[in-house]
């Protein structure tokens, strides 16, 4: 397999120009084999798996529903979802053979991404609670006791703080790879005509934007992986309480008390917690409205 | 590896008298097959060794891809129809004298004594950087190197500019377009026929190609309708030089008359895009109106309202502009 | 008595063969066990050689060998080697492959690794002037005396460069005669212009092909040369070889218009690969190597302040040319812009200086008319616009300004052996019809305006002192021995005519060698700097009045009387009083064989050149031998003159620019041969033309690659792009300083028919003179737009 395009410059000396579409591929791969692998391995396990630990004690207070994504949260998280996909779909469609004019489309969606990414910061530091995404000593004992459970076939979950550790590993992974794809793209802007600037590929050295190609071209392979693997997750059926709670923004008071414990992620009263709405926009219609018809 | 250039390397030829054994070589070699007509495109890409195809298929001998038969009032061109044949064919002079007049305006007797018209349409760009084996977008590399802001940039193109901005060199493309002929397109599996107009390829959809041709396909003839059959017509071509040379812009137009108005027209510009263009903005401003010289100004200006010039060619918008000004009022003002 | 044939029209021998493709050319030529060799070239305008890996393409099959830059004779800085480890344009040849045929050497070098290190280049002569600028060559930038030096101006120097002005700063060459502050103080107009000339390569329709091998130690080698002595000498020279181990064979040359004076450089490489491999070696240079190494005029970028009287009387010349001299030698072009300004308009006060800079593009050579065809094709147009100034018509400009017999010019002021320059405008203005069309001159129809140029070309006519070498054999027949060069004018023949003539043999009995150095030539001049015809005339004059000399003095010894008494004629040496007394020249060459001497070429004179000693050795005793050495006068400097003038019109909404008409008359002394003469005025006119309008070549800035290397985009003028018809005359009125009255005729119409063009096109724009070449249809749309010019104003390589 080839790791790297490379192309003789006009000098005849050799550059590298970008990631081999081996990779692309390889990484195509590599998120389905996740699936696929995790997919039978759950189901070989035979069992739903149940929580360690269930302890349905510390339940008081608790509302029927707890908020977990204010509205906020929720359209950014939509936006950028749209944004990844418009971007990785007009960056690899066109190598897989299906041509149409995505240039545009693909750094106009990087725009987008990009300003939702600052929102989202924007919003996480000053309105949310910033350090809930933070990774602790607690969360390096869940995942080590998740992948245990995992690999043993029994129930290694824990019950954790508003963000499981996986998820924050998964946040956090995304924050690298993303954050690569867009300074790096920011760099390629300037080989684009846009109405604010004339594109100069001089501004750095063959060598640099070599460099920088090929980090774009890892990271966004490296987005096909951790997005498949994200809807993956998204649409297994014992996830789908999380996937609705990103539509409809709450969690009911079972599934609360199922996977979270009250202490790691403290919740007071029904404030703030919106009956269910339309908030999310269209996805929200095609997703069954009732928080209780989970499987 | 040291690079050298202007030499022709060995390749396996193939001189298939049919077209279905043209296009069974074409799908067993894929992108490693190139087919071969005159040669004036193909034989500079060979001999710099920039593209290097394994199984060059020569359409020399296929007799069946030749000729202009009149056809319900319209034509019927082979692909493999030399450009000397379409200017001076009686059919092409007496009705489409258009085609005539562009082909007759392609490089030198010479060229267009072994050029075909399948080959003129379906001919590369004549950028230089691309040319020079330079490994630029177009080329599948990852940089217009005839953008960048000290670059020569003279002939590319003022419209359509998508990452390359190099322009189409054919001459006959643009009055094809005008004349809405329909393009027959033929592979192993199957035939497609693509209006004239589709059949040239943005580099926003598809940076390495020039036409909508996939690796395993032939142009197999070019179908002139009758529409446009002794319409008024307008070629002309600005050169450096009266012969042996591309055009820095050509304009094609067809126009129907009524009553001293323009009933509809059709009006094409070449070396302004990556592609040919049909100036709509121009032809809406003349249909309904008189063919004179203010409505032709008035057209060109509509035409080069969206033009965006690189460093050096600035010129194209006073030309591609007055090239249509005067399709529209005639040469003379 | 035959004819003369001076002045009549007679086709050359050679043309037969060339018209039917006869001729063998350099390239046509096999050998047995002949192998091809390719040239790797540098990708980079600068760099140096690291490392070379030619190992797996020795491995290859049919594979022979390699020659590197370590096999070739590398001259001193700033000489240019065939083949270089530190290339100095992108093009210049690192090293050449031989192989069984061309496809595997090409292949062979695809599959030579090379690793080289760029550095710093520079295209445009001003930025290597710049403080920090980078320079050409590691040595420096330009070269004053026989050093190569740097010189860097201030930012002040450039603060003209700003607003588009030529900057001036420290020259490496100046000169200066006459007051030219007071003159410029009291003139009545002072116009100061910034003009820019290209660069362009020479492009002669052969390539300079080569083919070589050895045989007992001698070199043989065929090659395409305008020259055939001299290049000898060049290959001996550069390949440390005595004159008599090369024989050169170049019969045809396709061209070379100054390129391949000897080109002898590139010739180095099939001749030391062929000796390294033991095979004849076969160079075939292709198009785009003929533009990297086939030569190339220098560009200048100058400035031109001229201080005129109210009467159009040029009064005052300041003139500094910053040049672009390629990478190596130095060209003289700037010097000789100089010398022709001051000789055309008769400079009484004038100040030149500039600066040759060395820069990555292809090497520069002498093209035709080199310097004067730069300077008259800008200067000529400022001459409009100060009559247009000044209020007088631009013929009458020229006639107070053009040089006569008393003109003098350059620094030395040194004296002409003719001028009829003025004839010359009478001339053409009548046979053109100067007032009826100047009366056209910006009239407008349609889109198409009327421009109607003129413009006067100087440059050198003629050196003189070389040798002439004949015999006359015991076939009767006359073989005048040429060792010029046959690059496609018919100087072979036509200076023979000098020798026919003062015998006064019939031209069929006239045979000309040439083209083959086994063939015994003389010591000639180079084939350039339009020497030929003055200087061969002269020698051939010279070699046939002393076999004259010998017929008489053999004739007057068997039949008595005094050798004065006899008279050449007919083939036949005859009393001049009794014509039946005589004998015919087939048995004057037995009586010249049986006398031996002087007679039969046994004894030579003293003063003749070592080269024709020996060919004159080689010959003797196989007839009647006329051989001598040019001492004819020759006191002033020779020129010739064209004036052209021009009808363009320009299309308004296109920028495109037709000719409609172009006339050219000379002053080139006696017309040797009025067809030749014609091909030359014309020739060199749209030459010319094609410089002023269409031809260029172009390089990126960013890599310095150069494109526009083929024919088709570079260029230059096609058929249609000339007028139809066009005419020419000639004053016709000898050279008083040499024997026949010829001057040569091969540079001047290059700048006559450049210069009427960029006249005409500054005519139809209202006097709007763009003061640069090519002057293509993009910058005039731009001008009548009133648009922004597409290139800087001192923008090179466009
Ligand atoms: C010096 C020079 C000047 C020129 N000037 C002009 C000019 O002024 N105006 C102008 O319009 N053209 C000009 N040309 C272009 C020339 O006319 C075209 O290159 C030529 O017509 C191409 O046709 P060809 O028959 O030689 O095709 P080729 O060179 O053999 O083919 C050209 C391309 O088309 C493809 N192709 C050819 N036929 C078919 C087919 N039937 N189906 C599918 N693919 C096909 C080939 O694979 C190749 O990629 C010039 C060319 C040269 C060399
Ligand atoms: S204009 Fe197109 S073909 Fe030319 S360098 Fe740019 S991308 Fe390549």
């Amino acid at each position: 397999m080839e790791i790297f395009r490379r192309v003789a410059n006009p000098w005849n000396q050799e550059v590298l120009i970008g990631i081999s579409w081996d990779v692309m591929w390889a990484a195509a791969w590599a998120g389905l084999a996740f699936v696929v692998f995790h997919a039978v391995f759950v189901w070989g396990a035979g069992k739903k798996p149940e929580h360690a630990g269930a302890d349905h004690g510390s339940a008081a207070g608790v509302p029927e529903r707890v908020e977990r994504h204010v509205v906020a949260a929720r359209v950014f998280h939509w936006t950028m979802a749209l944004a990844m996909f418009t971007l990785l779909i007009t960056a690899f469609f066109p190598v897989l053979g299906i041509q149409f004019a995505w240039v545009t489309i693909h750094w106009m969606a990087g725009v987008l991404l990009i300003l939702s990414v600052a929102y989202h910061i924007v919003h996480a530091t000053l309105k949310q609670d910033f350090w809930s995404m933070w990774i602790e000593g607690r969360d390096v004992a869940d995942v080590i006791r998740l992948l245990k459970g995992f690999l043993t076939r029994t129930d290694g979950r824990s019950r954790t703080g508003k963000y499981p550790a996986d998820h924050k590993l998964y946040h956090h992974l995304i924050v690298v790879v993303a954050g690569f794809a867009i300074v790096t793209g920011l760099l390629m802007m300037v080989r684009v005509d846009t109405p604010f600037w004339t594109r100069n590929p001089y501004l750095l050295a063959d060598s640099t934007w070599g460099v920088v190609y090929v980090l774009h071209g890892f990271s966004g392979v490296a987005l096909i992986t951790l997005v498949m693997a994200h809807v993956y997750f998204a649409i297994r059926p014992e996830k789908l309480w999380m996937t609705r709670s990103m539509i409809y923004g709450w969690v009911g008071r079972e599934q609360f008390l199922e996977h979270h414990d009250p202490e790691r992620w403290v919740v007071t009263g029904a404030a703030g917690v919106e009956p269910p709405s339309l908030s999310a926009g269209g996805v929200a219609e095609s997703v069954p409205q009732d928080p209780d018809s989970a499987p | 590896m040291a690079v050298i250039r202007d030499m022709m390397p060995a390749f396996e030829l193939f001189r298939p008298v049919s077209v279905d054994d043209a296009l069974q070589l074409m799908a067993r070699h894929g992108e490693a097959a190139w087919a071969l007509a005159g040669g004036l495109d193909t034989f500079d890409w060979l001999k710099d060794r920039i593209k290097r195809p394994e199984a060059v298929i020569d359409l020399g001998a296929i007799s069946e891809m030749r000729g202009i038969t009149a056809d319900r009032g319209g034509l019927t061109i082979g692909a493999m129809t030399t450009l000397t044949e379409v200017a001076t064919s009686p059919e092409v002079v007496e009705s489409f004298s258009l085609l005539s007049m562009a082909a007759f305006h392609v490089a030198t007797p010479q060229i267009r004594n072994q050029g075909t018209i399948g080959g003129n349409v379906a001919q590369d760009t004549r950028c230089w950087y691309y040319r020079g084996g330079w490994p630029c977008y177009r080329a599948g590399g990852n940089i217009c190197y005839a953008a960048a802001p000290k670059a020569m940039n003279r002939e590319h193109c003022i419209l359509g500019a998508k990452r390359c901005v190099a322009v189409n060199p054919s001459d006959t493309a643009p009055a094809l377009i005008a004349l809405d002929a329909q393009m027959v397109i033929r592979s192993a599996g199957g035939e497609r026929v693509v209006a004239a107009e589709d059949f040239f390829m943005s580099p926003a959809v598809d940076i390495t190609r020039m036409t909508v041709l996939e690796p395993d396909e032939l142009l197999t003839e070019i179908r002139i309708p009758e529409t446009w059959s002794r319409a008024r017509f307008y070629f002309e071509k600005v050169r450096d030089r009266q012969s042996w040379d591309f055009s820095l812009v050509t304009v094609a137009s067809a126009m129907r008359m009524s009553g001293g108005r323009v009933q509809d027209a059709r009006i094409v510009v070449n070396g302004v895009a990556p592609r040919p263009v049909r100036v709509t903005e121009a032809e809406s401003v003349l249909i309904g109106s008189p063919a004179n010289e203010s409505i032709g100004l008035a057209a060109g200006e509509a035409a080069i309202r969206r033009a965006k010039p690189l460093r050096h060619n600035d010129f194209k918008r006073p030309l591609m502009r007055n090239l249509i000004r005067r399709a529209i009022r005639g040469q003379e003002a | 008595m035959a004819e003369k044939t001076i002045g009549r029209d007679i086709a050359p021998p050679d043309l037969v063969a060339k018209v039917t493709g006869r001729a063998k050319y350099a390239e046509d030529f096999r050998a047995e066990g002949m192998v091809f060799a390719k040239l790797l070239a540098s990708p980079m305008p600068h760099a140096r050689v690291r490392s070379i890996d030619t190992s797996e393409a020795l491995a290859m099959d049919g594979v022979f060998g390699v020659l590197t830059a370590d096999e070739v004779p590398q001259p001193g800085a700033p000489n240019e080697p065939a083949l270089t480890n530190e290339p100095l344009y992108e093009g210049e040849a690192i090293l050449a492959v031989a192989a069984i045929d061309e496809t595997t050497a090409a292949d062979a070098i695809e599959k030579i690794r090379m690793d080289l290190e760029p550095l710093p280049f520079v295209l445009d002569p001003l930025d290597s002037l710049r403080p920090d600028g980078p320079n050409a060559r590691l040595d420096g930038n330009t070269r004053i005396g026989r050093e190569v030096q740097t010189i860097k101006w201030s930012e002040e120097d450039f603060a003209a460069a700003a607003d588009g002005h030529m900057p001036v700063g420290q020259p490496g060459d100046e000169w200066s005669y006459g007051d030219v502050d007071a003159a410029f103080d009291a003139a009545d107009l002072v116009l100061d212009e910034t003009i820019v000339h290209q660069s362009l390569t020479h492009h002669p329709l052969e390539s300079r092909s080569c083919m070589a091998y050895w045989q007992n130690g001698k070199l043989f080698i065929h090659g395409s040369t305008q020259s055939t002595a001299r290049t000898r000498a060049a290959i001996a020279r550069g390949l440390g070889l005595e004159l008599h181990d090369v024989v050169l064979i170049a019969e045809y040359c396709g061209g070379g218009f100054g390129s391949k004076i000897s080109g002898s450089t590139i010739m180095q490489v099939p001749a030391l690969l062929s000796r390294k491999i033991g095979r004849p070696v076969m160079l075939r240079i292709t198009r785009a190597e003929e533009t990297y190494l086939g030569r190339a005029r220098p560009g200048f970028q100058a400035k031109a302040k001229i201080g005129y009287r109210a009467d159009g009387r040029v009064v005052a010349m300041e003139l500094f040319i910053v040049q672009d001299n390629g990478p190596y030698g130095r060209s003289g072009d700037f010097r000789t812009a100089a010398d022709m300004a001051s000789l055309t308009y008769q400079v009484p006060a004038m100040r030149f200086g500039g600066v040759s800079v060395y820069t990555n593009t292809p090497p520069k050579s002498a093209q035709r008319a080199p310097g004067g065809g730069q300077i008259t094709s800008m200067l000529e147009p400022i001459m409009d616009k100060a009559a247009r100034e000044l209020g007088i018509d631009r013929v009458a400009l020229r006639h107070i300004n053009v040089p006569d017999n008393d003109g003098v010019f350059g620094p030395r002021r040194r004296g002409l052996t003719s001028a009829y320059v003025r004839e010359a405008l009478d001339r053409g203005v009548e046979l053109f019809g100067w007032e009826e069309r100047a009366a056209r001159s910006g009239q407008r129809h349609g889109s198409m305006v009327t421009g109607i140029g003129i413009g006067v070309s100087s440059f050198v006519g003629g050196s003189s002192g070389f040798d002439g070498l004949l015999m006359i054999r015991e076939d009767g027949k006359l073989y005048v021995h040429q060792g010029i060069g046959n690059l496609g004018t018919h100087s072979i023949a036509d200076t023979a005519r000098a020798a026919a003539d003062v015998l006064g043999m019939p031209w069929d009995r006239v045979e000309i060698v040439w083209g083959d150095t086994s063939r015994h030539l003389p010591w000639s001049a180079v084939q350039a700097g339009s020497q030929t015809t003055h200087a061969h005339t002269r020698a051939n004059h010279a070699a046939a009045m002393d076999a004259k000399r010998k017929l008489q003095e053999i004739a007057a010894g068997d039949l008595g009387g005094s050798p004065g008494d006899y008279e050449t004629g007919d083939g036949r040496v005859y009393r001049r009083n009794d014509r039946d007394t005589g004998m015919t020249f087939a048995r004057a060459a037995r009586r010249a064989t049986q006398l031996g001497g002087k007679y039969s070429g046994e004894e030579l004179p003293e003063d003749i050149n070592a080269m024709t000693v020996t060919s004159a050795q080689a010959l003797a005793g196989e007839g009647l031998m006329g051989v001598a050495k040019d001492t004819y006068p020759h006191e002033g400097s020779t020129f010739s003159f064209v004036v052209g003038f021009a009808e363009v019109e320009v299309d308004f909404e296109t920028g495109h620019v037709v000719v409609k008409d172009y006339t050219a008359v000379t002053d080139c002394g006696t017309v040797l041969h009025p067809r030749s003469l014609a091909a030359q005025l014309y020739g060199g006119g749209v030459q010319g033309m094609g410089m002023a309008r269409s031809q260029r070549w172009v390089f990126d800035p960013q890599w310095g690659v150069s494109f526009a290397k083929r024919l088709y985009t570079a260029r230059p003028p096609g058929i249609l792009d000339v007028p139809l018809e066009m005419k020419w005359a000639a004053v016709g009125i000898p050279d008083p300083q040499t024997p026949v009255g010829a001057k040569g005729i091969g540079e001047p119409p290059l700048g006559a028919g450049a210069a009427a063009i960029t006249s005409a096109i500054a005519d139809a724009l209202g006097g709007r003179c763009l003061c640069r070449t090519p002057l293509t249809a993009d910058m005039i749309l731009a001008a009548v737009e009133g648009r922004e010019q597409p290139y800087g104003p001192l923008e090179t390589h466009v």
